[in-house]
């Protein structure tokens, strides 16, 4: 699919033809007063902050009106959230965007996103939500495709107070951000941590690997060569017989372990998470510069990426 | 048979304790064997720190606490190298009562202690442990026990100890939120299922005397605001502090200095929204407030942040004038230039009287010697700031989450916070 940056024209069309407030989810619908809203109406940049809207009509008057080329709610509510005063609490947001994927299977530039990419992203939130209901017991957490990849967004109350901090923390779990002092329990942050490092590994290829600290190019060779064994080494807890596959002292060995976990890390942008006044492309909104519909996705298994494609798409491509 | 106060020696904050408080004469009154007690507790060892059940004990060890406190408040900082000394102290000590009334049987007091701070689940014994719909396999509860065994250094155990490390609760990690964000507890340590970590009684000590060492850090802050208001601390006070300053450990006042402030520079990004605001220059309504009051004391303790001894004079804390000159005095003059019109302009008299409130006199040219020709002001509280000049008064997140009521606090907390790895 060919992803193109959308027309004025486009954008207007879409805002007034197309946009519909019911695709709003109920999270934002029903504290959309207490929410601050930005808007890049030109595709420089989300500059048009502290905006507020009481009412569903009053955005979508403003929508018809100008046409943005990116619209932004922010994850926080506030008191008053066109001073951002009076914070409240802030949801617990994480992006995985395919275009910063540390590693991707498709041959995308950086920068770029195509349909194979955008599914490992996918993949990838779908790990990071079944970690925070399974271990960390959050129970409301709502995914949107934001165009060039996907939203989870976690709205429990008993998250939304937290802080830059723990809102760290709560990044390092998830991702498997952190090396655990024992990888072989059966559940607990062991177990997360073992699922991301395969997935991290198994992304892995030559030239990836080269960037390692300390790594030869025969140890590399050897590594990929054994990757089906190392894999099951790693997902059985047995971290030394990777190490011992790769012939690896413990200094190389950590700081090859050093290396998967920073991989690890990147899967998603760790500042997007804790910044407690971040604004988020608003679900609904037009992507302009892919022509793609920001969405709630009910479903994350049965996400097809055609139904994120505008009409006016639909109607150039015909 | 143990006194219900004695609960008190496990909870200081608690109203046992309060109430033993109350019915105590002031605490710059002390008798000496309480401020010697005071002093004594930040180099006790494991047997020192157990209290024996009389009432008398008891009260004594509660207001030593308080006077030590109340000692480190007088003559430092919130987050000050003695605060996270009393605070590190306190939570030894309240794990080693624990694991010591465990030893001896009284393990439910504990447990009826912890039970106020955090809320627990028992996990039931036998087969098939369970959080929520999902079962805890058997081998991993042996590694817990196993993993906080070999924490502790403990190689063969007798049935008296293996208690303590067999996984008996479960907390909501929520719950710990003020232990991850002073970086007392670490979210990846803990073996999460459904939404609650699954420990130990030795892992519940720990937890709940961390809760106690970071209440008592927020106890020197509430102190020192206090002193922040009613001017100058009581001499026994200062005596205590001073003399546990001394007892710092000088490895531990190396990287906590270092790690604090690196090269004692001001962080202005750390500062709070009123500093920024005042730096960022004035109307006439409040500039002479905002230069003279707010920022000379502020960014005056903030670069000092004199310890150690009673904050009379700012010359018993540096070495060389430069700094006062260069680092405190230029960005006030400065903020003043930018002010609107500029304050120096319309009042030149008033630069003479930022170097008198900075403890010099009325000067323009100050010189370390004259350091204590006129008071060195402390910061003002922020109600006192929202009364005199409340346009400067805009609080952030940070102060209303934190309850801040001083400019300082605000500034010492974030560092701390930065330096124990708040991310961003």
């Amino acid at each position: 699919m060919k992803m193109r940056e959308a027309t004025p024209e486009e954008r207007k069309q879409f805002y007034s033809e197309e946009w519909n407030k019911r695709e709003l989810p109920d999270f934002i619908l029903h504290t959309l007063s207490l929410r601050e809203f930005g808007f890049d109406l030109d595709g420089t940049g989300p500059s048009h902050r502290y905006n507020q809207f009481m009412t569903v009509e009053k955005l979508m008057e403003y929508l018809q009106n100008k046409a943005p080329y990116s619209v932004f709610a922010s994850v926080a509510l506030y008191d008053q959230p066109s001073m951002r005063k009076g914070w409240m609490k802030s949801e617990l947001a994480f992006d995985i965007d395919a275009k910063d994927l540390p590693l991707k299977s498709c041959g995308c530039t950086s920068g770029n996103v195509c349909e194979r990419c955008i599914d490992e992203a996918r993949r990838i939130a779908m790990e990071f939500a079944e970690t925070m209901s399974t271990d960390l017991g959050l129970r409301n957490i709502v995914f949107s495709y934001s165009g060039r990849g996907f939203h989870i967004r976690v709205i429990d109350d008993a998250i939304m107070t937290l802080e830059q901090t723990e809102r760290t923390q709560v990044v390092e779990y998830v991702t498997g951000g952190v090396i655990p002092t024992d990888v072989t329990m059966a559940l607990g942050y062991s177990q997360v941590f073992r699922e991301r490092l395969a997935r991290t590994f198994k992304g892995l290829d030559e030239q990836r690997l080269s960037k390692a600290r300390g790594l030869r190019k025969s140890v590399i060779q050897k590594l990929l060569a054994e990757k089906e064994r190392a894999l099951g080494a790693i997902r059985r807890g047995r971290l030394d017989e990777l190490s011992a596959l790769g012939g690896l002292g413990p200094k190389t060995f950590r700081q090859f372990l050093d290396f998967l976990v920073r991989l690890n890390s990147e899967c998603t942008d760790g500042k997007v998470t804790i910044d407690t006044k971040r604004i988020l492309r608003l679900p609904s909104s037009l992507h302009s510069g892919v022509s793609m519909k920001c969405m709630l996705v009910r479903d994350m298994e049965r996400f097809k990426l055609e139904d994120a494609i505008p009409k006016f798409v639909r109607e150039r491509e015909s | 048979m143990i006194a219900p106060e004695y609960v008190a020696t496990l909870d200081p904050f608690g109203d046992e304790a309060k109430k033993l408080v109350e019915a105590s004469p002031p605490l710059d009154s002390m008798p000496q064997e309480i401020v010697d007690r005071a002093i004594a507790r930040v180099k006790w060892s494991s047997r020192e720190m157990v209290v024996e059940s009389d009432i008398e004990a008891v009260r004594a060890e509660v207001l030593s606490f308080y006077l030590m406190c109340q000692g480190v408040a007088a003559v430092s900082y919130p987050y000050s190298r003695e605060a996270r000394l009393i605070s590190d102290m306190t939570k030894n000590t309240i794990k080693y009562r624990m694991y010591d009334l465990f030893k001896r049987g009284h393990g439910n007091l504990c447990l009826e202690v912890v039970k106020r701070s955090i809320k627990l689940v028992e996990l039931e014994g036998g087969d098939g442990i369970k959080l929520g719909s999902i079962e805890i396999p058997r081998e991993d509860l042996y590694k817990i026990r196993d993993r906080r065994l070999a924490e502790d250094g403990i190689e063969t155990i007798d049935d008296r100890l293996l208690p303590q490390y067999l996984p008996r609760y479960a907390v909501r990690w929520t719950d710990l939120a003020p232990l991850l964000r002073h970086r007392r507890a670490e979210l990846t340590k803990f073996y999460l299922v459904n939404g609650r970590a699954v420990i130990t009684p030795r892992d519940l000590w720990d937890l709940f005397s961390a809760f106690i060492a970071v209440r008592t850090e927020e106890y020197v802050t509430s102190v020192y605001e206090r002193f922040s208001d009613v001017g100058a601390p009581p001499k026994r006070l200062t005596e205590v502090g001073e003399h546990i300053s001394s007892l710092l450990p000088p490895e531990l006042e190396l990287r906590e200095r270092f790690a604090r402030v690196p090269g004692g520079k001001l962080r202005p990004e750390s500062f709070p929204p009123c500093v920024k605001i005042a730096m960022g220059g004035v109307g006439s309504g409040v500039r002479n407030y905002a230069i003279t009051v707010l920022l000379t004391s502020f960014l005056s303790y903030a670069r000092v942040s004199p310890s150690g001894r009673v904050a009379n004079r700012i010359g018993d804390f540096i070495k060389d004038i430069s700094v006062v000159r260069d680092e405190i005095a230029a960005p006030i003059f400065e903020a003043a230039e930018r002010c609107k019109p500029p304050f120096f302009k319309d009042q030149p008299q008033e630069k003479a009287n930022v170097y008198y409130h900075l403890g010099f006199g009325m000067t323009t040219e100050p010189r370390l010697d004259g350091s204590g020709k006129s008071k060195w002001y402390r910061c003002p509280n922020c109600s006192k700031i929202a009364m005199s000049a409340a346009p400067l008064c805009d609080p952030d997140e940070f102060c209303r989450n934190r309850k801040i009521k001083n400019p300082l606090t605000y500034y010492f907390r974030r560092l701390s916070e930065q330096r124990t790895g708040a991310g961003g």
